[in-house]
């Protein structure tokens, strides 16, 4: 294993998956490095989902594979999911239970070890204000419960993060803090996925960008290129070539 | 997991709040028909030892009357309950507690309690059994219909597993989880059970097979209902399909089961069969025995007349017609006892498709309240009142003739009537009934074993979520 097989948490090479006849995703490769933030952009329908759900394992590739932290889902998926931790748009928790009850039971269910106050910790880690934290998730806004959702990865000490339209119907100052805390978890090592429609959010948070149209992955940017280019103009020049080939 | 499965249900039921208004409905209910039960039955045991000992004293102190007016006074024998049946009275309200012993009549036991009961009584009765059998089902389901299937429309499921749950280690706890909570409901009848045990004479094996036997019942109850819950799209649809096969296994597959067996295994009402007795017994066939049997004893005894034979023909001849009589009984009640017992095989052939056939053959047995111990009993005071019959009429034949050389009629006393033996019968230990009980016992296994391999399939379905 050379370095950089060493310092990419998640690999995706060649993959592949469809649904009868509709091609899901076609023949994608990308990686991400321990303490990248990938912006994975794509209209609806693109695949972005359907790549994340192969990485999560709950769904099998047609072809090629998927690594994360050097362990395959198709093989072991109850070891690989252990190395990571996912944020879907709504980040569902149990109702009843408060942020501190459900961080407790997920983190639990997913063999970490802690006691009451370091669950609280990563509460106050988050950001959750502190008149929340025994409160039932009923009354939590989204942003809160998102909140939640990054503690549980803080919890499992997640080697990579994976979030599906995280920031998706959170206010602005909400989708900030979010976009914060990612970052935060991006400088401690963590390497993170995150499929987003919102642009402006990838260019200031993401160190890579792809962006994907109907299965393809069809233009990929890095590094300061992001920044420099128009990226809702590449973006749409990309969605509408592609949607017309 | 275990653990924290159970935490984690017990602080979202709390929270629910209704699951523990619907539990605390279903123990107040269980504490109140087990105490109805065990006052009932105190109740009727001191009733019943009261009653042997009076029925005792009333047979010693008949006086001094002839032996077979004797056998016509009659005993009455008790029927002997066990300290489980309290828990399951099984088909006792309509099997009768008495059994009157006389000559030449094998009567059907008496004092059937459903002979008592108000009419509006035929809508159910509230004892432990009914709670365990069929409200303690609904209440499992009730508890657990959502534990998965809610799980997967909230996306908790999908979110657990992407935190590396193991599906297994899920679907277990869950499965524990729901059990124990059914075996906390079946708490105050271990409690009960242990106390039979050691201040009321219970039988340690009876006790053991009704506890395996409803914790096998629970524990498939909560398989059954986690795995619709695995496989179920919504809450909704899993409570929809769980509340069809409760009312399908626990209310009407009994109810066609019984009215199936009845229709493949008749038997004639109670009013044509003794009616068949008497026609039966009572025939020109009868007489040319008796006057063959009487032609047979003088030729044997080289004499022509009864009054020259070396004792009292009278005795002879009663216990002649005592044992013809005992062939049509055994012929006749034989047949319906074969008829009885073929409906009870089919009945509990249908535990094939109803756990709670399953259970509540195998608990009634375990309590001696089902038709084989009814049957025991039956069987055993014929033999009493056989032995009553023989040696009423052995007396007679043997000591009759000197008062009837003295132009007397002869007179048993209390020494003739202390040689009838108490009844005092005990049921045989439970293994030795296993024919009675055991087809219903493997039932329940069976159902256990199918739905051990169905759960692998429900882990399987949890492991696909999200592909769906």
């Amino acid at each position: 294993m050379n370095s950089d097989e060493q310092t990419h948490v998640i690999s995706v090479t060649n993959l592949s998956k469809h649904f009868a006849e509709y091609q899901a995703v076609d023949d994608i490769s990308f990686t991400v490095k321990k303490g990248e933030i990938l912006a994975l952009l794509g209209p609806n329908g693109a695949g972005k989902t359907t790549t994340i759900n192969c990485i999560l394992g709950f769904l099998k590739p047609d072809g090629g594979t998927v690594s994360i932290a050097g362990i395959d889902p198709a093989k072991d998926v109850v070891k690989a999911r252990k190395q990571l931790a996912y944020i879907p748009e709504q980040v569902a928790l149990y109702p009843k239970l408060s942020g501190l009850e459900n961080l407790q039971y997920m983190s639990k269910v997913a063999g970490v070890n802690k006691n009451k106050a370091q669950f609280r910790e990563l509460l106050e880690r988050v950001n959750l204000p502190k008149h929340a934290t025994d409160k039932p998730i009923a009354s939590y806004s989204k942003g809160m419960r998102q909140k939640v959702g990054i503690a549980i990865a803080l919890a499992k000490n997640a080697k990579a993060l994976i979030l599906d339209e995280p920031t998706s119907g959170l206010d602005p100052s909400a989708s900030h803090e979010f976009s914060q805390l990612i970052q935060t978890l991006a400088k401690e090592g963590v390497a993170i996925l995150m499929a987003t429609h919102d642009l402006y959010r990838a260019q200031e948070d993401a160190h890579s960008v792809a962006i994907m149209n109907q299965g393809k992955l069809v233009h990929s940017l890095t590094g300061d290129g992001i920044k420099e280019v128009q990226l809702e103009s590449l973006y749409l020049e990309h969605v509408r070539v592609a949607s017309t080939c | 997991m275990l653990i924290l499965t159970l935490k984690k249900e017990w602080l979202e039921s709390k929270r629910e709040g209704r699951i523990i208004w619907l539990s605390s409905i279903i123990l107040i209910l269980l504490a109140c028909a087990l105490l109805s039960s065990w006052h009932s039955y105190q109740q009727l045991q001191t009733q019943k030892q009261q009653v042997i000992k009076s029925e005792r004293e009333r047979w010693l102190n008949q006086g001094e009357k002839g032996p077979h007016s004797a056998a016509h006074y009659g005993v009455y024998i008790i029927k002997p309950d066990t300290a489980l049946s309290v828990l399951d009275p099984g088909l006792s309200d309509y099997q009768g507690a008495v059994l009157r012993l006389e000559a030449h009549k094998k009567n059907d036991t008496l004092f059937r309690s459903i002979q008592d009961a108000i009419q509006m009584q035929r809508f159910g009765d509230l004892n432990p059994a009914f709670i365990l059998q069929t409200l303690l089902p609904l209440l499992i389901i009730l508890l657990g219909f959502h534990s998965i299937a809610a799980e997967r429309e909230s996306g908790t499921l999908k979110q657990l597993l992407a935190n590396g749950l193991s599906p297994k280690s899920f679907f277990t706890a869950k499965v524990l989880a729901l059990t124990g909570l059914g075996l906390l409901f079946f708490a105050p009848v271990v409690l009960y059970l242990v106390y039979s045990l050691l201040f009321n004479d219970g039988s340690f094996e009876r006790g053991a097979l009704f506890i395996v036997s409803y914790a096998c019942y629970i524990f498939v109850w909560a398989l059954l209902t986690l795995i619709v819950s695995s496989y179920a799209r919504t809450a909704r649809s899993a409570l929809i399909t769980l509340l069809v096969i409760w009312a399908l296994a626990c209310l009407l597959l009994p109810k066609f089961a019984i009215e199936d067996a009845a229709n493949r295994y008749p038997t004639a009402s109670s009013q044509v069969f003794q009616s068949k007795l008497e026609s039966e017994i009572y025939t020109p066939a009868r007489q040319q025995a008796i006057a063959e049997f009487k032609r047979a004893t003088l030729s044997k005894y080289h004499v022509d007349n009864v009054d020259d034979l070396p004792f009292a023909w009278s005795g002879a001849q009663l216990q002649f017609g005592e044992q013809y009589a005992d062939k049509v009984f055994d012929r006749l009640f034989g047949q319906r006892q074969t008829q009885l017992e073929a409906q009870s095989l089919h009945y509990q052939n249908m535990a094939i498709f109803s756990p709670f056939i399953a259970l509540q053959t195998v608990s009634m047995s375990a309590a001696a309240t089902d038709l084989a111990h009814h049957q025991l009993f039956s069987n055993a005071g014929e033999t009493h009142r056989r032995l009553i019959q023989a040696t009423l009429n052995g007396d007679l034949k043997d000591n009759g003739k000197a008062s009837i050389r003295n132009n007397k009629s002869y007179q048993g006393d209390h020494h003739l009537w202390e040689k009838i033996p108490d009844f005092n019968y005990q049921y045989p230990a439970i293994s030795e009934l296993s024919a009675h009980y055991g087809r219903a016992a493997a039932c329940l296994l069976l159902w256990l074993a199918v739905l051990f391999s169905l759960s692998y399939f429900a882990i399987q379905r949890i492991e696909k979520e999200g592909q769906l």
